[in-house]
């Protein structure tokens, strides 16, 4: 952050850090005297496995830790200075992701107020500032997605690659933006529609393909596909050398395959609780696969363009259709909600209201359900498996209308020139 | 470490003490603290060193060997110390997937001499399949004060189906509140609870899964001294079996198997109802050329 940002912005952000040290410090005291405690189980995992990282020992040493090293990586400081260092960073990423999404709504040439309305639908947004505060890792992968973004919007290729590279690894998901980057990576339109006295169709046919495939391999695609690639193997081939298939076990197939019969948010999970054990067949696995893939196929098609929008529709599309959901999942849709309010027709009332209230309701009531069953000890499976088809066919529709009040922005200009050459401009 | 072992020869500290000082500079491992840290003072840990899976009859046969290498008797001939357990009453305590299993013990000790010293409760719950125990968050109650020494061994993994996982067992050591003296009759009454989480119970047309608890092994733990110093011992209390009450039965609610066909169908159903929603806005969305 610059000493230039506006008065505004940094006040906003002062702030929110502020409000976030204070929730730090309560989750200390709560922890230390109340028998339920305000950090998340996940963060104690994280600790134990940077200790034993400190030690010497695999961080897979320890239960349930899921991740790459880097994360126990990060937090070593949390046994050397305080337990509560991985709090403090994943609040500055936080509060990084406030400032980056001001930064690309700037760069888009939006209105000062509108870029701090949007800001604060992220800090202040009470699921963002616990997250955070409780010990949750989500906020730096939000920061490396949107930092991404930016070096895709000045032109930074290699650096965009490097970072995108590293998301991967880190969280497996972003995967799915790759599509879309590489699309909107050099949107050239193939000339071959140029007039050809000369040469009969089948020439011109010729060259249409030809052209076709040289712009798909073009200069920046390959590179960014290298990049990217070769940092994730890079990584990948590091820790497997370091700790071998535990850290291939945990921190990437555990993820891919993953099939959870417990309850939680996704539609599956009754589904896989009652075949549990039982060899699925060829047919029953594309099933569950096919509607998550089309969904980003259709939009990829439509949207890579406008590239934070894409990212946001994919991300809701991914998390509605996944096969286990944790509410830690939303805030990868939240940090790229901001991005695309500017272009929204939305009306807070009663088109916004609406999507929220339909949204949260829908949560809501799978939340209640899920209580009487968990903490009640009520057979109550059947009506939270429909409370699961509600919570994805309300997140379908709020997708739908979003899509449907949503002006069409790409995130690049194409300039048309009347030479061979295309050129591309941020807008 | 040269002035712990000189504070516990000074003090004539059985092995028990001698390894619970030292365990408060041992970083504690993920299922076992605080005095559980050897083999003589942890019975499930010897168990598991020997076996992979918890069975209750090779359990029984290791109790009785370390029984009779723990023996509280003096001399080969003379009789064990008498302890007696008086009343054992058991409950399940909350609702839902996560309660408490309170065990509150009776136990009386003879006005006679008792060589013994530095007793405590050792109750090792071999949980049913079904049921498991969080170590981290014993660790945590463990570091509250709850408990003396806490161990879980088994199948510790928090997150599998029962039918996909093995037995574990829990392994508590508790102080007496008042310690037990040469001629006075003490009546000690012990409270533990242990915190237990249900795991997702096999599929049954009932809707709900019964798991049973059996009655947990109780022993006393002490120190006594023998021909090559202060050595620690076990006493298995005497009983009535018609004063215990230990019946507990705690139901799970569980999928029914007629549900699914129904509930894959429309679940498929659904997601493809969600992907028609969300193609068509897409491909309706009026794009600028």
């Amino acid at each position: 952050m610059t000493a230039k940002a506006p008065m505004n912005l940094r006040r906003l952000l002062i702030g929110s850090a502020v409000f976030r040290l204070a929730l730090i410090l309560y989750g200390e005291w709560q922890d230390a005297h109340m028998e339920v405690r305000y950090t998340d189980v996940d963060y104690l995992v994280f600790s134990d496995a940077a200790s034993l990282m400190a030690s010497g020992s695999s961080p897979y040493k320890r239960t349930t830790y899921r991740y790459s090293p880097l994360l126990a990586f990060l937090l070593l400081p949390n046994s050397v200075l305080h337990r509560s260092w991985g709090k403090f960073i994943f609040s500055a990423s936080d509060l990084l992701v406030g400032y980056f999404i001001y930064k690309i709504l700037k760069q888009r040439k939006v209105a000062e107020d509108l870029c701090l309305y949007s800001v604060m639908v992220w800090l202040l947004n009470p699921f963002t500032f616990t997250i955070g505060t409780r010990g949750n890792c989500e906020p730096i992968v939000c920061a490396m997605i949107l930092w991404i973004l930016i070096c895709l919007m000045n032109g930074k290729i290699i650096q965009a690659a490097v970072w995108y590279g590293l998301v991967v690894h880190f969280r497996i998901y972003p995967i799915i933006y790759s599509l879309p980057i590489i699309l909107v990576l050099n949107p050239r339109k193939s000339n071959a529609h140029r007039p050809s006295s000369q040469s009969g169709m089948e020439a011109s046919t010729r060259y249409n393909l030809w052209t076709a495939a040289k712009s798909m391999f073009s200069k920046e695609r390959v590179l960014f596909g290298l990049v990217s690639g070769g940092i994730f193997f890079l990584c990948t081939g590091l820790f497997f050398h370091l700790y071998q298939w535990e850290f291939l076990n945990e921190a990437l197939l555990y993820h891919l395959t993953r099939a959870d019969p417990r309850h939680n948010f996704s539609v599956y999970f009754y589904h896989i609780y009652l075949q549990y054990g039982r060899q699925l067949s060829l047919v029953e696995k594309l099933i569950s696969f096919l509607p998550q893939s089309i969904v980003q196929l259709v939009l990829i098609s439509t949207f890579a363009q406008d590239l934070p929008f894409c990212f946001f529709l994919q991300t809701v599309a991914f998390v509605a259709f996944n096969k286990v959901i944790t509410a830690q999942y939303f805030v990868w849709f939240f940090c790229l909600l901001p991005l695309i309010l500017p272009w929204s027709d939305m009306k807070l009332k009663w088109e916004g209201l609406g999507c929220v209230g339909l949204w949260m309701g829908a949560q809501l009531h799978w939340l209640l359900w899920g209580y009487l069953l968990e903490f009640k000890g009520q057979n109550v499976f059947l009506q939270l498996w429909m409370a699961s088809l509600v919570f994805l066919l309300a997140n379908a529709s709020v997708m739908a209308v979003f899509i449907r009040l949503q002006r069409f922005s790409p995130i690049f200009l194409q300039i048309k020139v009347s030479d061979s050459k295309s050129g591309v401009k941020s807008q | 470490m040269r002035i712990i072992g000189w504070i516990c020869w000074r003090w004539k500290m059985g092995i028990i003490w001698k390894f619970f000082f030292c365990c408060c500079f041992i970083v504690v491992t993920l299922s076992i603290y605080g005095d559980c840290l050897s083999l003589e003072d942890c019975i499930l840990k010897s168990y598991f060193s020997k076996n992979e899976v918890l069975t209750d009859s090779s359990f029984q046969d290791l109790l009785q060997d370390e029984l009779s290498k723990f023996s509280c008797k003096l001399l080969p001939g003379d009789p064990n110390p008498q302890l007696t357990l008086s009343g054992l009453e058991r409950r399940l305590i909350g609702e839902g997937s996560h309660r408490h299993l309170s065990s509150t013990i009776q136990l009386q000790v003879p006005p006679q001499s008792f060589p013994l010293q530095s007793c405590k409760l050792v109750m090792i719950e071999r949980l049913p399949s079904g049921v498991f125990a969080d170590p981290f968050e014993l660790d945590h109650l463990f570091h509250h004060g709850a408990y003396a020494g806490i161990g879980v061994f088994g199948d510790t993994n928090l997150e599998l189906p029962s039918v996909s996982s093995n037995r574990s067992a829990v392994e508590i050591h508790m102080n007496f509140e008042h310690s037990i003296s040469s001629g006075a009759m003490s009546e000690l009454g012990i409270r533990i609870d242990l915190p237990l989480h249900a795991r997702y119970a096999p599929l049954h047309e009932s809707g709900y899964s019964e798991v049973a608890f059996g009655t947990p092994d109780l022993l006393v733990s002490c120190s006594m001294e023998g021909s090559s110093g202060m050595r620690s011992c076990l006493i298995v209390p005497s009983h009535d079996s018609n004063r215990l009450r230990t019946d507990v039965v705690w139901k799970i609610p569980c999928g029914i198997m007629s549900h699914t066909n129904v509930v894959s169908v429309v679940t498929f159903a659904t997601a493809f109802v969600s992907t028609l929603v969300i193609v068509f806005a897409s491909v309706l969305y009026p794009k600028p050329r």
